[in-house]
């Protein structure tokens, strides 16, 4: 590092050039958390990032236009009246649906998480009112999200199960064990890109509801990613960054 | 921009500039709950969109689904967008940018992109493409100051900006250590700060 062509790396390298770095999407694993965190509870970064964003965009005029096939439009229309009409004329994809489903469910080795998922309440019920109506139209009306995260090289893995529009997800993590010395927190990272949201320290060893904040809810969606770090008992301290990440996975809708 | 005091009825004013109006205009709307604004963003927009996410991810099934994802996202989260602070073309092509991004990172893509032949696909023949350039001041300004880079240091950021290549897919294909790549990139981001900021501040 003496070498006077590397000297620069030796010097801390600030927010400016940070939020740079991040704005670019070169930085993956525990850095991207790091600088995702640093987006949701700091404004100056987050103004950093906002001036790179706006500085980069321009170069996206480089790229050739093209025009998307012709039905796109009616597929986001689709999509978007399947999501604001839930349990509408969705007869037609219920068996798709229901296929998938079992298809992940076997596929992960959840069988726990199909289990409870039917438990968890539609949107809009009371808390411990039975679940109204045949569980499988039920479960088919309200389009689950799941994940299941490895946990490092083992064969285990947590399950996370969200009904959209409800207030509470299912964490499942009946095959890890506490080690004593550390707890491990679960973290959405919402896609649009603002800071990391943390769904709450896991209970080693246990299938627990977890409430979701409204806040958080929002931003639960398919393909959003979910992530895992290792952290002092208690969960992340308030004035610190998270710990490192020893698991990720995508929620999916089934 | 060119000095014409009285624009607001005239016909000669700006395209450019209209569009962006119509544009921001339309996300407002968004905001407040009109889906028939989200059918004007999308057809102002999706061939320039469509554009970055398929030269993000090279592959034109991954492209339209993760377009799909944009627009829907973006119904959901109009709110998001803050019409006072970005352009709204310049936000949108960011938040394409980063959806297709997030997608590649995802593993639903084989990950890295085609090559840049295979991947820059014929200009698209609609009037689009100038009306929404994103402004057109700053665009010369971010050229500019990367063409100042040394070739090295620009390719790079390039890489990484176009085909969403991270640090350590960048220094793999280099074949120099990560902290070799990464120690490029940053004296070339302040470097490119620098000229920027001396350039708005001109």
């Amino acid at each position: 590092m003496s070498d006077p062509e590397t000297m620069s790396e030796d010097t801390p390298r600030n927010d400016a050039t940070l939020s740079g770095e991040y704005a670019l999407g070169l930085l993956e694993g525990e850095e991207l958390l790091k600088a995702r965190g640093r987006l949701a509870r700091d404004p100056e970064f987050s103004a950093h990032k906002s001036w790179w964003d706006e500085r980069l965009a321009p170069l996206t005029d480089e790229i050739a236009g093209m025009e998307p096939s012709a039905d796109l439009w009616s597929r986001i229309e689709a999509e978007i009246a399947g999501r604001s009409e839930s349990g509408g004329a969705e007869v037609v994809d219920l068996q798709a649906r229901l296929t998938r489903w079992k298809w992940t469910a076997a596929i992960t080795s959840m069988a726990a998480v199909l289990m409870l998922a039917v438990l968890i309440l539609p949107p809009g019920s009371e808390p411990g009112s039975p679940v109204a109506g045949g569980d499988t139209l039920q479960l088919a009306a309200t389009n689950p999200l799941v994940a299941s995260m490895p946990i490092g090289n083992s064969d285990l893995r947590l399950g996370i199960t969200y009904l959209p529009g409800s207030e509470e997800m299912l964490v499942s993590a009946s095959g890890l064990t506490a080690d004593g010395i550390h707890d491990h927190e679960l973290w959405l990272v919402p896609e649009d890109g603002s800071g990391v949201q943390s769904l709450g320290v896991i209970v080693a060893g246990e299938e627990r509801r977890v409430a979701v904040p409204a806040e958080v809810s929002g931003n639960m969606g398919d393909g959003v990613q979910v992530l895992l770090t290792r952290e002092p008992l208690g969960g992340k301290p308030e004035d610190r960054d998270p710990g490192p990440v020893v698991g990720q996975a995508n929620l999916a809708t089934v | 921009m060119r000095d014409e005091l009285l624009m607001a009825d005239s016909d000669d004013r700006d395209p450019a500039l209209e569009a962006r109006e119509k544009l921001r205009a339309a996300m407002v709307r968004l905001a407040d709950g009109d889906r028939a604004a989200l059918e004007e963003i999308y057809n102002a927009t999706r061939v320039k969109l469509f554009g970055i996410c398929f030269r993000i991810l090279g592959d034109k099934k991954e492209a339209e689904d993760a377009l799909q994802d944009v627009y829907v996202n973006l119904w959901q989260r109009a709110g998001r967008y803050d019409p006072t602070r970005a352009s709204p073309i310049s936000w949108l092509a960011t938040f394409a940018r980063n959806r297709a991004v997030d997608r590649l990172r995802t593993g639903k893509v084989r990950g890295g992109a085609v090559p840049v032949e295979e991947a820059n696909p014929l200009p698209d023949e609609a009037p689009l493409a100038d009306s929404l350039m994103i402004d057109a001041e700053r665009s010369a300004q971010v050229h500019t100051c990367l063409a100042g880079l040394d070739d090295k240091t620009q390719k790079h950021i390039r890489a990484a900006f176009f085909d969403g290549q991270t640090y350590a897919e960048l220094a793999e294909a280099a074949e120099v250590p990560l902290g070799t790549m990464k120690s490029w990139i940053r004296r070339g981001l302040i470097k490119l700060r620098t000229c920027i900021e001396t350039g708005e501040a001109a």
